[in-house]
């Protein structure tokens, strides 16, 4: 076999501008399975990482505008605190968090100025979001019963408000209402488009009761024991509130429940088309390599015939020559494979750069495409090798 | 496995070889028989066309009869199947052609060395004895030349070492001067002359007299059928060596 290897890197470097362009399909085969793998663990890791920000097992519970045949009510029907202690009851469910949100409000400290998305929420909601402070401390449950005039800040939002400057202590204006900053939540990167770093947090009374009256609020989440129970919950949610609500069978929904990571999971299934094309195309380019490969392995075999006839008559035997011939394309395949490896590193690297992606080069994805490599070597030079492997001795011997 | 004389080297009986090429059968061998004894020096004689070019093919393990027995050392070759016969060729048998037939990217030393690589012994003896080999066709200096930097006498000098280096049962020569000058042939003629005195049996076609008459025997072929087989005088391979 390291005879054979000889043999092999011998004959390729004998004519080693070919076997350059015949390797380069394989090279760049490999070089985009490398690239798409990477790209695409990069994007899972960053789904995974949102999901890990957001909390997992999360079902979100909307109130929705009602709609009956064509006409549709004005407002958002509302979950009231009954609703919430009724999903609270549900097996399935360990916390329940209801907040109210203002989607876009402009806030001010002194002459900043920012258009932010204000929370009013709970204890339990900061738990259920893996909510964190970074500086100062989080609003307690105290802070939510005594409804107090406190508020925590997202990054963005923080710095908006307070550029360079420390926010702890200093007061932020909502209306004509002021709130004294108590911490700063830790960082939760991006949801799609949007960012969650850009959200201001304050006890749920304040919002309720004061900005808009009343103790109903539009959102509930709610932690769900294990990930598996998610759906269950939702079913169980969904015929829950239909009951509380009072909804003839005819009626749609008054409200939306649906898992938190699905928002971000569909933003991945959009990506899967462009990964498939991509891994197709390299698919492809593989598979043309391969057959450059076939052809010079075939004319490779022609040139050598006579060869061929003195390696069998000093007693190389059938099997041997087409060992021989195999190892040669693997050879060639798998150094093509090599350099796909390289080259697909590369352009991850660039991608990252440019596209500012994240790319995850993964081990065994590289290993994958060598044997990839390998096993388009070994199919594609086959059909040579045992063309080379038949020739009749005497023929071979006699071949000009 | 050996049964007979253990002497005998080859023993072809009743041997016949029909070529089949489309439409067009051709009689190559019509029921040739002669036996080789170890030690013997047998040119095999006779103008193109008349099958000597295709029993050296049979007797060299590279073709098979398409009736009749072949024997190599006791051992019935006309059955076997091609990897078999490839490991007979790389094993008992010693090639040298008219066209040299070395590998023309690989040195001296590597074409010497190759059957040895088919035999499957270790390197180091391969070394070993390629170089033996060498040295003994008077070739060790230029071990690591490839061919085209050869001339035609000592790429086939080469080509006999190559032949020897597996100390085979019986060296087959296919017109091993026919592309040489008269001094190299000369060379090459007394280099088989002395492998045959050192104990090789040689089989060696040609259709040039003065050539054949260096052996000790020769057999004449003509219309695939043996025609004479004669043992040469040698006070006349004398006079042919002067």
């Amino acid at each position: 076999m390291a005879e054979q290897g000889r043999i092999a890197i011998g004959a390729l470097r004998a004519n080693w501008f070919r076997a350059v362009l015949t390797a380069l399909g394989v090279v760049i085969g490999v070089a985009a399975l490398v690239a798409v793998t990477a790209v695409s663990a990069g994007a899972q890791e960053e789904v995974a990482k949102s999901i890990r920000n957001l909390g997992g097992n999360v079902v979100k519970v909307d109130g929705e505008f009602i709609t009956i045949g064509t006409s549709q009510s004005a407002t958002d029907r509302t979950i009231t605190p009954e609703d919430v202690a009724e999903i609270a009851k549900l097996p399935m469910i360990t916390t329940v968090a209801p907040h109210q949100d203002i989607e876009s409000i402009v806030v001010s400290a002194g002459r900043y100025k920012t258009n932010t998305w204000l929370v009013g929420m709970t204890a339990s909601y900061a738990q259920i979001q893996n909510m964190r402070a970074v500086a100062g401390r989080m609003i307690s449950a105290a802070d939510v019963s005594f409804g107090r005039d406190l508020m925590l800040l997202g990054q963005v939002a923080a710095a908006n408000l307070f550029p360079g400057q420390d926010p702890i202590g200093k007061t932020v204006r909502v209306g004509n209402r002021e709130f004294d900053v108590i911490g700063i939540q830790n960082r939760r990167g991006k949801l799609a488009d949007e960012n969650l770093d850009n959200r201001i947090f304050v006890p749920l009374p304040i919002v309720t009761r004061v900005l808009l009256g009343g103790a109903n609020t539009v959102h509930v989440d709610a932690l769900v024991r294990t990930e598996a129970e998610i759906e269950p919950a939702l079913d169980a949610i969904t015929t829950l509130l239909r009951e509380q609500h009072k909804l003839p069978p005819s009626y749609p929904d008054d409200f939306s429940a649906e898992d938190q990571a699905s928002i971000v999971k569909e933003g991945q299934r959009a990506t899967t088309t462009f990964r498939f094309l991509t891994f197709a195309l390299g698919g492809i380019a593989l598979l043309v390599g391969g057959i450059g490969i076939m052809n010079m392995m075939l004319v490779s075999v022609r040139e050598r015939t006579r060869e061929i006839g003195i390696r069998k008559s000093v007693g190389a035997d059938p099997w041997t020559v087409q060992l021989q011939f195999l190892v040669e394309a693997v050879v060639l395949s798998t150094l093509g494979g090599i350099a796909g490896v390289l080259a697909g590193i590369g352009a991850t690297r660039l991608i990252s750069i440019f596209a500012g992606w994240q790319t995850v080069v993964g081990v065994t994805s590289l290993f994958l495409s060598f044997v990839v490599a390998l096993a388009v070597g070994l199919f594609f030079g086959y059909y040579p090798a045992r063309r080379a492997a038949r020739l009749d001795p005497i023929a071979a011997l006699r071949y000009e | 496995m050996i049964d007979g004389d253990a002497a005998t080297v080859i023993d072809v009986a009743d041997v016949t070889k029909v070529h089949r090429t489309g439409d067009v059968t051709v009689e190559a061998l019509r029921g040739v028989s002669f036996r080789v004894e170890a030690g013997e020096f047998v040119a095999i004689m006779g103008p193109s066309g008349s099958g000597k070019t295709t029993l050296l093919g049979i007797l060299g393990c590279l073709d098979r009869p398409t009736t009749g027995s072949y024997r190599l050392v006791g051992q019935e070759m006309s059955e076997l199947s091609e990897t078999r016969r490839a490991h007979v060729r790389g094993e008992r048998i010693g090639f040298v052609f008219q066209a040299y037939n070395l590998i023309p990217r690989s040195t001296a030393f590597k074409n010497v060395e190759l059957p040895l690589v088919y035999a499957g012994v270790r390197a180091h003896e391969r070394r070993d004895r390629a170089l033996e080999a060498l040295a003994a066709v008077g070739l060790a200096e230029r071990a690591q030349h490839v061919p085209s930097r050869l001339s035609g006498g000592e790429q086939q000098r080469v080509a006999i070492a190559r032949a020897l280096v597996v100390r085979p049962s019986v060296v087959l020569a296919d017109e091993p001067t026919g592309n040489l000058d008269s001094a190299s042939a000369g060379e090459v003629l007394a280099m088989l002359d002395r492998m045959n005195r050192e104990g090789a049996t040689i089989v060696m076609v040609t259709h040039s007299r003065e050539v054949a008459e260096r052996a000790s025997r020769i057999i004449r072929v003509a219309d695939g059928l043996l025609v004479a087989d004669e043992q040469v005088d040698p006070s006349l391979a004398l006079e042919a060596a002067s």
